[in-house]
């Protein structure tokens, strides 16, 4: 029997007010109804799947049930960190721990990057892929972040090389162009998610509950950064792939059919820790704080340097700020 | 009217109609079970498309995250069109009270019932997760309305299909009772679907254009571009339709009703191109880094060029149909005007579809410019969401036609009843 | 005379063993040839550090502080601009990985052969320096500084395990940083403010970070090797999937 996910003991005064909240009681009964419809089902199920290890088609069956995260109460969450817990520990066969940890007030997360110090070597792209557990399967591998070739000579971004396959870098006459999600403030794809599954956590990281997306890709289309990434088949990860330290709104494993994205590496700055990119750059180009703290590297940046961001004019606010020494 | 029937009329004949209405609909001549054959064939490729791609992921369709819209969201728009072109019909139908057009307006409700349905065939193959489709349910999941667009799109549509469902069926099974339209029920549905159907092609259309990632798109002409386009493609279906419901079943459908639909298809065409003609003006005046998407779609762009030939195919067709159509003679030749129609037909299924949501993706955001052809599991499903569109077209029209000919008729199927109807 | 025999092969058996540990360790954290590291597994039996497959690069580490120890307080002080530089150290956790331990030959350097009166300082003009051609091809050409520079504006001229500053003091090697904002102040101040430079460890203004001193990104020696010249060597980039689709 799955574990009795605690949809009748919902604590009404902690439920965080949502745009759907005034119809929560009507939504819990449908919840306990489909819930019980699913544990029906899931018997029929596990009977026929009785070769496979019914344990995790149960936790499967129970999370397909389950609602969106920033609508669960506390103890919903813990049911669902700990299904999932015990999904990918089965399945990686090693212990993993997904996070639930949240904002903390008085934090407002930014980026920076030095323009004049990227040299385009792209360790930044590989360690956000190690760190975030995106999906490496042959010849094709998700990344968040894209690095363009600029010549110096005057151009556009569409004369800009995606792929380049320089022996070494820096190149003469290039300068690089690292892109990914801008955690904008306001936030194009979260405005158009039919769903909510994309939203803005109260730290400015925009995330996406990839339990509750249904795959439309409005997202996708709504970002003008490219910054969303979207899991075309089941995401190939090995154990030895796998960073076990997850939080739920960010590098745990993912699933077929939905959308994914930067977070800041939630599951880092969280626990106040640098981003992994941050860390891999090995020219120090890219910078990560607090906005809100005016003794931040961040602020500091945006004091003393000469900062744009990308695509200002779309009223999207990015907190990812380009720079110059 | 049929006042020996009045006592029966109490009774639930809901099931009765059904049936005869069906039992109509499929019952014809060995060409027709021929067509419907035909159409079924495309359903096991259907099914196994669709079982490659729920199974196997999206992984199995030509999209990337690149191009992560492709040709089912290019029909999708494509038929929110043909669905609110109904009202090409209706309106001539109802409010100038267009007599040909009044007797079969219903056909026009039936085409906007069946494009809906076939939007949301395409919309669950568009979806990565169609399993979760109930996150949208007001009540158990989260409907981010007002804010999200497609929320907007997502409710209009299903109004209109409802709105259509009820204005058709009501019609229809009052007729096979034989009674009376109670009008005060029935056209205020009909004058708010016409309003509707309005509605429905504007949201699709702010679905698109509300972003301004993508400068293709961010445009305010793109509404009445949309309707524009779809009043010419809905009525050049309905043509086609017409004449094959002359020539094939033993409603008459009046010249009138034909002629008054092919000067709508002249008309709107020649707003369509004028359109199309702005907006390539304004783009490529300056050819700014937003003209990216059309100069693509024009032109190509260094052996990134499949759809320049079905642009270029397309806009020839909308000029050779407009000029031709000019003529009266030759908008009056019903041998010729289908062929016409269904050029024109194909022209605007490329142009707001394939010509419409590919080159917003190509370039990216960030000018990656990338491949994109759908795929062998996207093709058979769309032929198969196609076909399985037009066999529902087919068996409603024919049941309709059933109906509005007296041939399903309550009184038939009860003994003692009079028979008195015109 | 008879000083040089030994002075070779001291030189030589350390040179050896400079060999077997370039073998084992093949990771490097920011420039290529620049403190070798190790994987180590951690108590969870991951690695402490990903390297790239493809060029040997760090790219990421589970234990940011692994092998790093206290900033030298001269340096840390002069970084918070705090003196006496004491009082400061507490206000923050600056650590840092020692650069002695990187160079396999500080520990004989003062007194194998510059033991503070050896050799003689007689000539002060840039020279090839024979002895020292594996770390500066031509002494009398330095990569650094556009010819105004050459060993002895740097390093000690008697006490050689300790660098010069601008008064004829020395500077703890450790404390590298100070020299180098001699002639590069501004930098320095933006390197004291984290904008600057490679960092680890934690975001928060008060948290606890790993600094990577000047030497551990741009070799002092060869600064403006590099086609770019901007001070930091071309190295070879991680590559991605081309998507044709």
């Amino acid at each position: 029997m799955p574990e009795n996910i605690p949809l009748k003991e919902i604590d009404v005064t902690e439920k965080p007010e949502s745009p759907g909240s005034s119809a929560s009681l009507s939504r819990r009964k449908l919840l306990e109804f489909s819930a019980k419809v699913s544990t029906v089902s899931l018997l029929g199920a596990a009977t026929l799947l009785s070769g496979c290890d019914d344990s995790s088609a149960q936790v499967s069956w129970a999370e397909n049930f389950q609602k969106a995260y920033r609508l669960m109460s506390a103890d919903e969450v813990a049911a669902a960190i700990k299904r999932l817990e015990a999904r990918y520990s089965e399945h990686f066969s090693k212990a993993v721990s997904v996070d639930s940890s949240k904002a903390e007030p008085g934090v407002l997360f930014g980026a920076a990057l030095n323009l004049q110090k990227c040299i385009g070597c792209r360790r930044c792209v590989k360690a956000c892929t190690l760190e975030n557990n995106q999906s490496r399967t042959e010849g094709e591998e998700t990344e968040w972040i894209r690095v363009l070739k600029m010549e110096q000579e005057p151009t556009q971004q569409e004369d800009a090389e995606h792929y380049y396959q320089s022996e070494s870098v820096p190149q003469q006459n290039a300068h690089y162009m690292p892109i990914s999600c801008m955690q904008c403030e306001n936030p194009p794809c979260v405005k158009v998610c039919p769903v909510q599954a994309t939203y803005r956590e109260d730290d400015g990281i925009v995330v996406v509950d990839y339990n509750w997306c249904i795959g439309c890709r409005m997202c996708i289309q709504a970002c003008p950064y490219w910054a969303r990434r979207f899991n075309w088949r089941e995401p190939g990860l090995s154990s030895e792939q796998l960073n076990p330290n997850t939080h739920y709104l960010g590098n745990r494993p993912r699933m077929k059919g939905v959308v994914e994205k930067c977070t800041f590496c939630i599951q880092r700055v969280r626990k106040g820790r640098n981003p992994a990119c941050v860390e891999a750059c090995p020219v120090g180009a890219r910078k990560f704080g607090n906005l809100l703290d005016e003794n931040s590297e961040i602020r500091k940046v945006l004091a003393s340097k000469r900062v744009f961001r990308l695509k200002e004019e779309l009223n999207t606010e990015p907190k990812f700020f380009y720079f110059a020494d | 009217m049929s006042t020996q029937a009045r006592p029966t009329q109490l009774r639930f004949t809901h099931p009765a109609f059904l049936t005869a209405f069906f039992r109509y609909a499929f019952r014809g001549s060995k060409q027709y079970y021929l067509w419907l054959g035909f159409l079924v064939s495309f359903i096991p490729p259907l099914l196994w498309g669709a079982h490659r791609q729920f199974t196997l992921g999206m992984a199995v369709t030509g999209l990337s995250d690149q191009v992560s819209w492709g040709i089912y969201i290019a029909n999708f728009v494509f038929l929110v069109g043909v669905a609110a072109a109904a009202v090409t019909i209706i309106f001539p139908a109802y409010v100038y009270q267009h007599k040909a057009l009044k007797k079969v307006a219903v056909l026009g409700e039936i085409l906007a019932i069946t494009a809906v349905c076939m939007c949301i065939l395409f919309i669950l193959f568009h979806m990565g997760r169609p399993d979760r489709l109930w996150h949208m349910l007001p009540a158990l999941g989260v409907f981010n309305f007002p804010s999200a667009m497609l929320t907007w799109d997502t409710l209009v549509l299903i109004i209109y299909f409802l709105l259509n469902l009820c204005a058709a069926y009501y019609y229809l099974y009052t007729k096979y009772r034989g009674g009376e339209l109670n009008k005060r029920f029935y056209l205020p549905l009909v004058f708010v679907s016409i309003f509707w159907a309005i509605t429905i092609h504007t949201v699709t259309a702010f679905l698109l254009n509300t972003l301004p990632a993508r400068p293709m798109w961010h445009h305010s002409i793109m509404p009445i571009r949309f309707i524009a386009t779809a009043f010419v493609a809905g009525p050049a279906l309905m043509i086609i339709v017409f004449l094959v419901i002359r020539n094939k079943t033993r409603l008459w459908i009046e010249n009138d009703a034909i002629d008054l639909l092919s000067t709508i298809v002249v008309a709107c065409l020649g707003l369509s191109l004028f359109l199309m003609l702005s907006e390539i003006v304004t783009e490529l005046y300056h050819a700014t880094e937003h003209s990216e998407g059309l100069r693509y779609l024009m032109f190509g762009h260094q052996g990134f060029n499949e759809l320049v030939p079905w642009f270029w195919f397309s806009l020839l067709a909308m000029l050779v149909g407009w000029f031709a159509l000019m003529f009266p003679r030759i908008r009056k030749n019903y041998s010729v005007l289908p062929v016409i129609c269904l050029a024109v037909f194909m022209a605007i299924w490329i142009e707001k579809g394939l010509g419409l949501i590919i080159p917003a993706s190509i370039p990216s955001p960030i000018g990656e410019y990338s491949h994109y052809s759908p795929s062998l599991v996207e093709v058979v499903n769309c032929l198969g969401s196609w076909a399985l569109g037009i066999f529902m077209l087919t068996i409603l029209t024919k049941g309709a036609t059933g109906v509005i000919t007296g041939a399903v008729q309550w009184e038939n199927s009860v003994p003692k009843g009079e028979h008195s109807h015109a | 005379m008879l000083e040089f025999p030994v002075r070779t092969l001291v030189l030589l058996l350390l040179s050896s063993a400079m060999a077997v540990s370039a073998e084992r360790d093949n990771c490097f954290e920011s420039r290529e040839g620049f403190g070798p590291v190790n994987t180590v597994k951690t108590e969870n039996g991951e690695s402490n550090i990903r390297c790239s497959e493809e060029t040997g690069a760090v790219l990421w580490w589970q234990d940011a502080f692994e092998g790093t120890g206290p900033m030298h307080p001269m340096l840390h002080g002069a970084r918070l601009q705090k003196t006496p530089p004491e009082e400061s150290s507490a206000s923050e956790q600056a650590v840092i990985k020692a650069i002695i331990p990187t160079l396999k030959l500080y520990p004989v350097c003062g007194t194998a052969c510059h033991n503070g009166s050896y050799p003689p300082l007689s000539d002060n003009s840039p020279r090839k320096l024979v002895m020292h051609m594996d770390v500066v091809p031509d002494a009398s050409n330095l990569q650094h500084g556009k010819g105004a520079l050459w060993c002895l504006d740097c390093h000690h001229n008697t006490q050689r395990n300790s660098l010069l500053d601008n008064f004829g003091k020395e500077i703890h090697m450790d404390a590298a940083p100070l020299l180098c904002a001699k002639c590069h102040g501004n930098t320095f101040t933006d390197w004291s403010n984290g904008i600057h430079g490679k960092a680890l460890g934690e975001w928060q203004s008060h948290g606890k970070k790993r600094w990577f001193g000047c030497s551990e990104c741009h070799n002092p020696h060869d600064v403006v090797n590099g086609e770019s010249e901007n001070g930091f060597k071309a190295i070879s980039p991680e590559q991605i999937t081309t998507k044709d689709r």
